[in-house]
């Protein structure tokens, strides 16, 4: 399906069927039908690589920000050596503007489990854990009765539908901390343990979870598996954007007159998202500003938003990336001075403290802007900012810092007359 | 063999090295804070950047590729690399700050960051002066600070645990506290709490940081965040001489520090061996302190009218020679002690012998169950293994028991046997007890003679461990009779070299009137008549090297050089 059809386009992931996180109605619509093929049907299927191979070709690029080729990333999995292998699903979504996983959880569960339960077993994995935001307590009760619906079907648990292959599946409730949202930091936390990055090398798939090779992996990601192998690879690679294929979910906030999670192709146009699929800007304001895919990717300003489309190659081309394609979008009255302070204070906030320019840049990003925010602001302080930011990238364990800094140097950047007004202001008003 | 080219020179390498410590193995610096060599490296205080590559070989020859100039391609790593957590390997090019300018301005920029909210108070930190932070700003920091908004304030004066207080506020979040309480005394007892630039060491709500080496974390820690509650804001490290020594509060003789101001040992730090303590020391041989400087003998005391009254060095000389004059050679018994050193233990075997014709027995200072398997031992005496090899006559508590009651003189070396239960105040009713002590006690409050002798802090002497192995003390202290600058074994501080004598803070009532056995016996010895003398620790070891097998070949000169040295490696050269 070209992008330029993408309103005839038919959800898979959250389609418009009535009960469908209930696994019979979830059966009767075709559910549990990929995995029954590729754990009975030799013929089509004739061991886990042929599995991983079909990912890899239909290029599901992950989707929890990084857009890492999952396929490839299952192959990096080492030979089975008899010990434990776990599929760690990453359920923790917290970054602002990111509230797509959990429409997965809400209405089609199964989806994801099944999705699940496939790359399990293309990875010859033992064990699954879901881990899910502590604050999603209502999805973590949907995704526990799945997971007990899937056990009592034989879906989940000893020799699965008579083919020999057995694994567990635990959901996990996270404690509410953004780093646990980073795959390292998260594998931390299931271990019991303060949610802190590791350093890698070694890489989770040779060292993962209690030390055995894991794989870490998006609940989208791993929901798009289902369609996958059901309509095969060439279905999905041909939906969308061609480096970035696939429906992707969008979650739109901010200004629009409808808010929400869309399942669409991806490479749609930015501007046809705002108006068409989310209705608009509220209250026919001007669109001043949007953030793409979660509030640590760069921000556009409006005038650059012409010919962009939603997928990495287009995003990339002006500066910015698709992230989680959680956007946020910003009318005429947003005042970025403000809207920067908060973005900086949340991840100041949230930053784990373990590496130093993380822990003290962070506080530093968030001091000086929250100066300039209450009109105490210098030009000079507009300099220090970017300054620190550079300080910042790169620099530490995780990526949280880069997510830190970012916001606060595209921001600045693209709308420096913005800032630089606010502390002339100040400037006036002491003089 | 295998090469890694740092800042344009070439090192050969064998075996597996992590970057950082090669680097600082080879004499070179690269700052760091969070990295220790004995622990898991988190890489999170990122302080420790540099720039890695490889050369870019080809696959099908396997050949290096080579540029215009003939020199090797580099592929470079995308992003500055810490190099505490990276493991070298063949080819490896590095360029540190001393030739790559953005990996100084990496380090720069993190020092900043470290800054921005550590409190700039070094005049009145107690860590000034030993701070790789204090030191590594002035060597690669920033020259201003930038932070002109307002620093995070933590709790101060956290009593974490009975030795150990944290000033939150100080804390850099290098987590080496943390880990040493995982990785080396494995008790978990600290943990990170709170998030950010908020976060600081913490026991968990309810517990302490009891930890039996819980003081160690002051050693490691890289700033003054955590401080001894025992030391803290006594004494500045510039005024302070440090002098090698051994642990003698146990069997491990855990390679020490003595740190002294004013003739008083302020601090007992850890010195690494890797042979035996590693960087480490258990809190309770810290604690010894006190014995070198409080409750000490000093003068002779004699027992008038069951009252103790001082006594001069020549009256407790005469007093001595008159009992062994006085007494049976059959009833005279001699008590060596496993807290006493070899050359002490010797002495007192030499004068046995030509006194009594026998040999002096100990009974070893052993509490079943004390010890752990890290660095305590059960053993409580660090010399049990010495008396052994010098051939005392070993005998448990009851067989001396016995000999004491036995006995009409009994002559005993520095060991507090009632104190430790062994012996009862009793047991001396009929016994004429003339005592060789350092610090006063229940047994010296028996004896009816007891004259002061050097403590391990105030005379060089050797110990053997529960390991066999031979280390050895220098003296650190002055005594009445010394001075340290003409008394060559001590060790030379940096206020010896270039401190006036009121930097030095002479005060004479620190220092005690004692002597080391082995100058006291001469006394003894020439009183009665006897052809012996010795001169020093260092002579005495000499000759037991010439007459006892198990010593063979040691000196302090060969202790020293090899921080050191095995016995059972002696025993067996000789046996063969």
């Amino acid at each position: 399906m070209s992008t330029a059809d993408w309103k005839n386009y038919e959800p898979v992931l959250i389609p418009n069927t009535k009960d469908l996180h209930k696994i019979d109605v979830y059966q009767q619509n075709g559910g549990y039908s990929a995995l029954k093929s590729v754990l009975t049907d030799k013929k089509k299927w004739e061991g886990p690589s042929d599995v991983i191979n079909e990912v890899k070709a239909a290029n599901i690029r992950g989707r929890g920000g990084a857009g890492f080729n999952a396929g490839l990333k299952w192959s990096f999995m080492p030979p089975a050596d008899g010990g434990p292998r776990y599929l760690a699903c990453n359920g923790d979504e917290s970054e602002p503007g990111t509230f797509k996983d959990r429409k997965i959880f809400e209405y089609n569960p199964h989806v994801f489990i099944e999705g699940a339960l496939i790359a399990a077993y293309a990875m010859e994995i033992t064990s699954i854990y879901v881990y899910i935001r502590g604050e999603y307590k209502d999805y973590i009760d949907m995704m526990q009765k799945a997971v007990d619906d899937a056990y009592e079907k034989g879906f989940i648990g000893e020799d699965i539908l008579g083919s020999g292959y057995s694994v567990d599946f635990y959901v996990h409730s996270g404690a509410g901390a953004y780093i646990c949202g980073e795959e390292t930091s998260m594998l931390e936390s299931l271990e019991g343990k303060r949610g802190y990055p590791r350093v890698k090398p070694p890489f989770p798939a040779q060292k993962g979870l209690w030390g055995r090779p894991t794989t870490i992996n998006n609940i989208e990601t791993l929901s798009h598996v289902v369609p996958v192998i059901n309509k095969g690879a060439d279905w999905f690679a041909g939906i969308g954007a061609k480096n970035h294929p696939g429906p992707i979910l969008y979650g739109i906030s901010g200004h629009v007159n409808r808010p929400g999670v869309y399942e669409l192709p991806s490479g749609i146009p930015v501007l046809e998202l705002i108006n068409d699929v989310a209705g608009g800007m509220r209250n026919g304001k001007q669109l001043k500003a949007v953030i793409p895919g979660g509030s640590s990717t760069p921000i556009l300003r409006a005038d650059q938003l012409d010919g962009v489309t939603m997928d990495s190659d287009s995003l990339r081309e002006v500066g910015t990336m698709l992230g989680t394609a959680g956007m946020v979008v910003m009318d005429e009255d947003t005042d970025m001075v403000d809207m920067l302070w908060r973005i900086a204070h949340f991840y100041h906030h949230e930053s784990c403290g373990q590496c130093t320019p993380c822990r003290d840049g962070t506080g530093w990003l968030e001091k000086i802007l929250l100066k300039i925010k209450n009109g105490d602001g210098e030009i000079k302080d507009l300099d220090l900012l970017l300054d620190i930011t550079t300080q910042m990238e790169g620099r530490t364990i995780c990526a949280l810092a880069d997510a830190a800094a970012w916001p606060v140097r595209h921001t600045i950047n693209r709308f420096r007359d913005e800032f630089e007004a606010r502390c002339k202001k100040s400037v006036h008003a002491i003089a | 063999m295998p090469e890694v080219i740092i800042d344009g020179k070439r090192f050969e390498y064998e075996g597996e090295h992590r970057l950082l410590q090669f680097i600082l193995d080879q004499g070179l610096e690269v700052p760091f804070f969070c990295y220790h060599p004995s622990m898991s490296a988190p890489a999170n205080c990122r302080q420790c950047m540099v720039k890695v590559g490889q050369p870019v070989k080809d696959r099908e020859t396997g050949e290096y590729e080579l540029d215009d100039k003939g020199d090797r391609v580099i592929r470079w790593f995308p992003k500055l690399q810490t190099s505490c957590n990276i493991q070298i390997s063949d080819g490896m090019v590095v360029q540190t700050q001393e030739t790559d300018d953005l990996v100084k301005r990496a380090q720069k920029d993190t020092l900043e960051f470290i800054l921005a909210n550590h409190p700039l108070d070094c005049p009145i930190c107690d860590q000034a002066g030993e701070c790789p932070l204090q030191i590594q700003t002035y060597k690669y920091g920033p020259e201003g600070s930038r932070f002109e908004v307002k620093k995070v304030h933590k709790p101060k004066r956290v009593q974490l645990g009975p030795r150990v207080i944290l000033d939150a506020e100080r804390c850099i979040n290098c987590t080496r506290c943390v880990r040493f309480t995982n990785e080396i005394s494995k008790t978990h007892q600290l943990t990170i709490t709170s998030r950010g630039d908020k976060n600081y060491p913490v026991a968990a709500p309810g517990r302490e940081f009891d930890d039996a080496y819980s003081l160690n974390t002051v050693d490691i820690c890289p700033v003054g965040a955590l401080t001894s509650a025992d030391f803290r804001f006594k004494a500045r490290v510039w005024e302070m001489n440090q002098t090698p020594s051994i642990d003698i509060t146990n069997g491990k003789g855990c390679n020490i520090d003595l740190w002294t101001r004013d003739n008083l040992v302020l601090r007992i730090t850890p010195r690494q061996n890797e042979e035996v303590n590693d960087y480490w020391m258990p809190d309770i041989g810290r604690e010894a302190y006190k014995i070198f400087n409080e409750n000490r003998i000093s003068r002779p005391m004699q027992k008038l009218e069951n009252e103790h009254v001082q006594s001069s060095w020549k009256n407790a000389v005469e007093t001595l020679a008159e009992h062994v004059e006085q007494t049976d050679k059959n009833d005279i018994l001699f008590i060596g002690s496993p807290h006493a050193s070899v050359e002490e233990n010797y002495v007192l075997m030499t004068i046995s012998d030509l006194l009594a014709g026998s040999t002096p027995v100990f009974t070893p200072h052993i509490i079943d169950g004390a010890g752990d398997d890290f660095l305590l031992t059960d053993d409580q005496a660090p010399n049990t293994n010495g008396c052994r090899l010098l051939g005392l006559d070993e005998q448990s508590e009851s067989e001396l028991k016995a000999a004491v009651k036995k006995a009409k003189l009994v002559i005993m070396l520095s060991d507090h046997l009632i104190d430790r239960g062994v012996l009862e105040t009793s047991d001396f009713n009929d016994t004429f007890l003339a005592m060789f002590a350092t610090n006063h006690g229940e047994t010296t409050k028996a004896a009816d003679l007891v004259i002061p002798v050097t403590t391990a802090a105030e005379h060089a002497a050797s110990y053997v461990n529960v390991d066999k192995r031979i280390q050895r003390t220098v003296p650190a202290k002055e005594t009445k009779y010394t001075n340290r600058r003409l008394d060559l074994e001590m060790s030379e501080g940096r206020l010896d070299r270039y401190g006036t004598s009121f930097d030095n803070w002479r005060t004479e009532d620190n220092k005690v009137d004692c002597l080391p056995l082995w100058t006291i016996s001469n006394e003894i010895t020439n009183r009665l008549g006897l052809d012996v003398r010795f001169s020093n620790g260092r002579e005495i070891l000499s000759t037991i090297a010439d007459t006892i097998p198990a010593f063979s070949g040691i000196s302090y000169q060969v202790i020293d050089e090899h921080s050191g040295i095995d016995l059972n490696k002696i025993e067996k050269t000789v046996k063969s």
